[in-house]
């Protein structure tokens, strides 16, 4: 009973930002703080939301505690310290999404690594102690010289502080731009994770509890996302221009490597988190082809693909928990034995698919519709990735749910009720999304604007 | 000249004398009442470097020349006074249980450490080589005798051995430095050394006042333990007991700054480029190699060993910078160090059972007996590491920021890079503690350990929200 008490508490304190920032979106307030924090450094307390950070916090504050719902808490060792560093991990990534100021920005970016680390570390599996290093040396190597670029910053705007806004003007006028501009995008790139930056990504994905996976996939990785949409383009335009077949090359090439690999994955987790690589590439495809049309879609995408891939987490780990592997040979044709469940993936592997009137198929063609409009003979390339995804997400269906039925004895029982209802509530939101992706998308709209224009950031 | 001194002088050299006082009569406590001395001597101590403190706030200021030719009293001089008695009481609280587990007579170990604590004043207010030289060699001497403390420890003796001779050798070219400055300048005092040197027109003594100058600096970047000065203190940290390994990272370190601040800031502001040049190679060995090899220990005293070494390279960034504006960065990163140095001694004390000193097989499971302490020392690590959201993060950012402002790119990148391998093996050090399954019984801390890892650690999480608590005095 307390300890469903103490789950139940951690729900309510992770969405209940939920709520104020809602409240923010409906009545269309942006509000702001700014406060000297370390004046003898230059350092100001600026938080700020503007429509792009909105987007982020709401996925952030719907995600999280979706994480603190589907955990199992009989399962948890010391659930209390599980709980606390999950909240710890939202309260990073909403300051993170909120900073207005760069030394904010860098102080929740690093932050936010002891959380992750900690629930890496902790309560992984056995290799867990080498997969949480690795993620964090990765991603420690990917943001190391941030600090050096954000000084370059400072001393180049005139004002002397690092408020976002202020040095947005000025960062294009160093001798050292794309130095600077290269050390923004490798952080946010190893974050994300761009292709080939992604080495730590199967094992931090496939070997942490299912909370930590999801947070993992949907949430921090948009945190990556996030960074790319906020420095590139408003501070690094012109560069990231010049830069753009690069990047692109690398960001497609990610999209066509993942849905290869996850085509050859025999383990479903695996599959769906090379697939997640695969649609993450995807996103910031359409951010590196700098098209407005594309930036929108891939801001809707984001949100789209982090309800996504948490949905398709969790339905692989109730299948995983049923079936106690996560090989997709062992078992086969459970679509017999349990048809809820069976159901319920295939709306979320639809929905990943990209299937028209659901939420991942907007956000999709709008990227497209951006590469057609801005580099048209890229788009044939990248559209090749909807039949892969289409390709190995049917084949695992197929294999473990429509094959020959073949099962261990101990696998009978289909969803409970609140499985069921977790289930229908996501669903319900992807088909929404997906019907009627009009609010989202005017939110979108209005983000990218703020990105494309900087000097319609409101004046701190 | 003015050859007497009133009783306004002696309240202004107050806090000085109530140390040495203290000392003399614990001394004359132990030896004839031994029982008494077994009993309060800690808490004696305690007293008197909390009455000392008392007196440095209120000290007055006195223009008694037979006073101000050899000492100074300022602003640094005061801080860096009220530092080495906060290094003093943490010292203390580190050795209440040392005492009492490995049955050890605390008596005459106060009296050195009051010694030594006289020393650290004596370098924070020198005004002349000689009185720098004094207080340097009173803290060396006590030093190397609290060191080999307990005489049953052969490690120990071996450890204040070679702390012995090393320490004596630096100490000998030291004085060798301040006697070649004196052949090239004609005086010794801190005060007009800079207008002397540059009144010096002849080469051959321009060269003998820097030789002077390469010679001191030798001495205090010994007790700094940088690169390549820094062979005796992985050794001695790991020999001496741990509340003298942690009296040595604080008040060493401590007092080796407040040298090089009063020589090279005080009074050789940007004398010569040379001079910095040749820290800006030092600061370079000092990272690289600490930073390299600190990531292969497992003995934890050993570990703060290198650990110190690397952040007293932090330190030096400001000294290369050159000039008075690097202060405020030095006195953030200072107090970081100095707050974390000690919350992460006291973990050690908590685990210490064997003279060996605790090694990183004691820390396995530590997380799951006593969350706190695990918890306290992960802290101290992230701190230390200069991870957000800890102070360390501003401290280390401050530092960065300095060099950057007067064009050292390359110590910010070399600083950023070796931050990596830093939190590599602090890190290490918590996974290591989340760790383990075998059951053993952690001894629970006692009081004076507790008050000190809580005090360092309020004071962390205080200076973490409002760093800009730590002002530049």
């Amino acid at each position: 009973m307390q300890l469903l008490t103490l789950k139940r508490t951690a729900i309510l304190l992770s969405i209940l930002p939920l709520f104020l920032f809602l409240y923010f979106w409906i009545y269309d307030l942006r509000p702001q703080i700014d406060r000297p924090w370390i004046p003898s450094l230059g350092i100001h307390f600026a938080l700020s939301i503007d429509s792009l950070s909105l987007i982020f916090i709401v996925l952030t504050t719907l995600i999280t505690p979706l994480a603190i719902l589907v955990s199992d808490e009989h399962k948890i060792q010391n659930p209390l310290a599980f709980y606390g560093s999950i909240l710890i991990l939202e309260l990073m990534l909403l300051g993170f999404f909120c900073a207005a100021d760069l030394i904010l920005f860098a102080f929740f970016w690093e932050g936010m690594l002891i959380p992750i680390y900690i629930l890496l570390v902790c309560w992984g599996d056995e290799e867990r102690e080498k997969t949480g290093m690795k993620f964090l040396l990765y991603t420690l190597s990917g943001s190391v010289l941030m600090i050096i670029a954000i000084l370059s910053l400072y001393f180049l705007n005139p004002a002397h502080d690092f408020l976002i806004s202020a040095i947005a003007a000025h960062a294009a006028q160093s001798a050292y731009t794309p130095y600077l501009c290269a050390i923004f995008l490798l952080a946010f790139a190893v974050k994300t994770p761009l292709f080939p930056f992604h080495g730590w990504l199967p094992d931090a994905y496939c070997r942490s509890p299912l909370p930590v996976t999801i947070l993992l996939s949907a949430v921090l990785s948009k945190a990556g996302i996030y960074g790319f949409l906020r420095i590139g383009p408003t501070f690094f335009f012109a560069q990231i221009e010049t830069w753009s077949p690069f990047l692109l090359t690398l960001s497609i090439g990610g999209v066509i490597y993942g849905a290869f690999a996850a085509w050859m994955q025999a383990d479903f987790k695996r599959l769906i988190a090379y697939s997640s690589l695969s649609h993450v590439n995807f996103i910031l495809a359409g951010i590196f082809v700098q098209q407005k049309t594309a930036a929108t879609g891939a801001i809707l995408q984001s949100l789209n693909h982090a309800l996504t891939v948490a949905a398709l987490f969790i339905a692989a780990d109730w299948v995983e928990r049923r079936i106690r592997t996560t090989s997709i040979h062992k078992c086969g044709g459970l679509c017999l034995y349990m048809p809820k469940l069976c159901w319920m993936t295939l709306f979320f592997v639809l929905a990943s698919i990209g299937l028209p009137g659901l939420n991942n198929f907007v956000g999709e063609i709008l990227i497209l519709f951006g590469f057609v409009v801005k580099r048209p003979w890229t788009a044939p390339i990248i559209a090749t990735t909807l039949i892969l995804s289409a390709v190995y997400m049917l084949r695992w269906m197929q294999q473990l749910y429509f094959g020959p039925p073949h099962l261990a004895e101990h696998a009978k029982n289909d969803l409970s009720k609140k499985e069921l209802l977790i289930g229908l509530g996501l669903a319900t939101a992807v088909l929404f999304l997906g019907i009627r992706p009009g609010p989202l998308l005017d939110q979108a709209h209005s983000a990218m604007q703020t990105i494309f224009n900087p000097s319609e950031i409101p004046p701190q | 000249m003015n050859l007497s001194l009133s009783l306004y002088d002696l309240f202004a050299l107050s806090p000085q004398l109530c140390i040495l006082a203290g000392a003399i009569i614990l001394l004359l406590v132990e030896s004839f009442a031994p029982q008494i001395s077994q009993r309060f001597s800690l808490a004696i101590t305690a007293g008197i470097f909390t009455a000392a403190a008392i007196l440095t706030l209120f000290q007055p200021q006195t223009t008694n020349t037979l006073l101000t030719y050899w000492l100074q009293f300022d602003l640094f001089s005061e801080a860096f006074s009220l530092a080495a008695f906060a290094i003093g009481i943490a010292t203390l609280l580190l050795s209440h249980a040392f005492f009492a587990r490995f049955h050890v007579r605390p008596g005459e170990y106060c009296v050195f450490l009051l010694c030594a604590i006289f020393g650290i004043q004596l370098i924070a207010h020198a005004a002349d080589f000689l009185t720098l030289f004094l207080g340097l060699e009173m803290l060396s001497v006590a030093t190397y005798v609290l060191c080999g403390y307990v005489k049953k420890w052969t490690a120990s003796n071996e450890s204040s051995l070679k702390y012995f001779l090393m320490g004596s050798l630096a100490s000998a070219l030291f004085v060798y430095g301040v006697a070649l400055i004196y052949g090239a300048i004609g005086h010794t005092s801190l005060r007009t050394i800079l207008q002397s040197y540059q009144e010096i027109i002849p080469a051959p003594e321009r060269t003998l006042f820097l030789a002077g100058i390469a010679l001191v600096s030798f001495g205090l970047f010994f007790k700094a333990a940088i690169v390549p000065f820094h062979f005796w203190a992985p050794d001695v940290y790991a020999g001496a007991s741990t509340p003298i390994s942690a009296f040595m990272a604080l008040g060493i370190k401590t007092a080796a700054f407040a040298a090089l601040v009063r020589v090279f800031w005080g009074s050789l502001q940007h004398f010569d480029p040379l001079w910095n040049e040749a820290v800006r190679c030092l600061i370079y060995a000092t990272l690289i190699y600490a930073n390299s090899v600190a990531m292969r220990q497992t003995h934890l005293r050993r570990f703060f060993a290198y650990s110190g070494i690397s952040h007293a390279g932090f330190l030096l960034i400001p000294f290369v910078v050159g000039g008075t504006e690097g202060g405020a960065a030095f006195w953030i990163y200072l107090i970081t160090y100095l707050l974390s140095t000690a919350g992460a001694f006291a973990v050690l004390a908590i685990l210490d059972n064997h003279s060996g000193g605790p090694k990183a097989e004691d820390l396995k499971g530590l997380f799951r007996e006593s969350p706190l302490t695990a918890a306290t020392f992960a802290v101290c690590l992230l701190t230390l590491a200069g991870f957000p959201p800890t102070v360390g993060f501003f401290a280390k950012f401050s530092i960065f920021q300095l060099a950057y402002a007067q064009g050292y790119y390359d110590l910010v990148i070399l600083g950023l890079l070796t931050s990596i391998f830093s939190a590599f093996y602090y890190f290490r050090w918590i996974t290591i503690m989340f760790e383990g399954k075998e059951e053993r019984t952690a001894r629970r801390p006692c009081l004076p350990e507790k008050t000190l890892a809580t005090t360092s650690i309020v004071l962390l999480i205080v200076f973490s929200l409002c760093p800009s608590f730590i002002r530049y005095t």
